[in-house]
């Protein structure tokens, strides 16, 4: 860590507004509840008394979904608008934006990987558009052999 | 093909429940964190939502969370520590948004200091620009239903102490005192075998209290050891000719004729490697 003079007055500067920022979080209620955001840390071996950090996580998580589900909004509407006719009101359509999970997926491809190991759903969530009982059903005999 | 609205739960409040209460807590849990992700995508713009992507939504979420508590705990346990700080957590935020990007992640770990990082000012600026979405619900007495699924602590023979978390499960019964000391073989634990003094008294806590802790009951002399190895040996070759033996010793509790019975247990790879 540098201790150099000028960046120690910047340092100041910037402790000050991080200081501001988590006191300022502890003002702002984050839409999911400390309780299970406390919970969801003691699960994965994340135990620390301080609130604020509790707090910090818990926006960072809000703030994510919010973003995934902008994304998926802007896909929405993309489709709706590319759909669209001319003589269709728009005013109903406002009120039927429904999340789907083709946007969903979507915006979660963008979002990308979590290095965690059991993160199952990943990236690639879409619907099955078929079943099947092995992964070599339906393929060439020859590209069986594998 | 099931939607679900967003709209404000209290009127929805009768016709939304159409799943049983839920038994264990990670359902309980689950379905708190789907009415919160509903919220919020309630307030992104969406009216309503098809249910598998709403849990598909609240499964992901609930993976961030972790995969944030995750990697903070690790970068925490990487500097010894215990318990992560806000620099770990810092880290660990710039550990998950490297895919999507953020200002100064070309420079991460650099001369910069980690507090000025562009992933918390971005997080200001959220938290000033959004409003507040609080809870629709109140989760009356949450800790007391996710201790109803863990086990009941028994009577507990070791105290736990203030060092191990809530949320680890109890010390297995080890029984009466009696039991846990007889063993299959006849086996004793160290500090109840007859070479330490002070073993019928008092408890095993008590002994460590003390400077002297177990005391050896005959006094002996310094014990010194050396390795009697060829002079060939190689630290990074398998070199199976080291001998520990005792210099002296008052009882001859190691044999020195079993000290030389091993000297003949020659590992025959170590010819084969030169």
């Amino acid at each position: 860590m540098n201790h150099k003079q000028q960046s120690n007055d910047g340092k100041h500067d910037d402790d000050s507004a991080l200081s501001d920022f988590l006191a300022s979080l502890m003002d702002y209620t984050p839409s999911i509840p400390d309780e299970l955001v406390e919970h969801c840390l003691a699960k994965s071996g994340f135990q620390c008394p301080d609130v604020r950090l509790i707090r910090l996580v818990a926006v960072a998580s809000q703030k994510f979904v919010a973003e995934v589900a902008s994304d998926s909004l802007q896909h929405c509407k993309a489709r709706q608008a590319a759909g669209a006719k001319d003589k269709r009101d728009k005013q109903p359509k406002d009120k039927r934006l429904i999340l789907t999970m083709d946007d969903l997926s979507k915006s979660l491809r963008e979002v990308g990987h979590f290095e965690s190991i059991d993160f199952v759903y990943g990236v690639n969530v879409k619907q099955q558009e078929y079943f099947a009982d092995n992964p070599s059903t339906g393929m060439d005999p020859a590209s069986r052999d594998e | 093909m099931k939607k679900k609205k967003l709209k404000s739960r209290r009127k929805s409040n009768s016709h939304s429940h159409h799943e049983p209460e839920p038994s264990n807590p990670s359902d309980f849990s689950f379905n708190i964190t789907r009415v919160a992700v509903a919220q919020i995508c309630k307030s992104v713009g969406f009216g309503r939502s098809r249910v598998t992507a709403l849990n598909t939504l609240t499964l992901v979420a609930t993976k961030y969370l972790e995969t944030l508590a995750r990697s903070a705990t690790s970068f925490s346990g990487a500097a010894n520590r215990a318990q992560p700080n806000l620099l770990d957590l810092i880290n660990a935020l710039h550990d998950t948004s490297l895919h999507v990007g953020f200002k100064g992640a070309d420079t991460l770990y650099g001369d910069d200091c980690l507090l000025k990082s562009a992933v918390l000012e971005d997080l200001s600026g959220f938290v000033s620009s959004t409003d507040e979405i609080p809870f629709a619900k109140p989760i009356g007495r949450t800790k007391e239903r996710e201790t109803e699924g863990l086990k009941p602590s028994p009577g507990g023979n070791l105290q736990r102490g203030r060092h191990i978390p809530e949320w680890l499960p109890e010390f297995p019964d080890l029984g009466n005192k009696e039991q846990s000391i007889k063993r299959i073989n006849g086996e004793t634990s160290w500090e109840n075998s007859n070479s330490v003094l002070g073993h019928q008294t008092g408890e095993f806590e008590e002994k460590r209290d003390g400077n002297n802790g177990g005391k050896l009951s005959k006094e002996r002399r310094k014990v010194k050891f050396w390795i009697k190895g060829d002079k060939r040996e190689n630290l990074n070759r398998f070199s199976g000719n080291n001998l520990f033996s005792q210099s002296v010793d008052e009882e001859p509790e190691v044999e020195h004729k079993k000290s030389k019975a091993k000297q003949t247990l020659v590992y025959r790879r170590r010819k084969k490697v030169q």
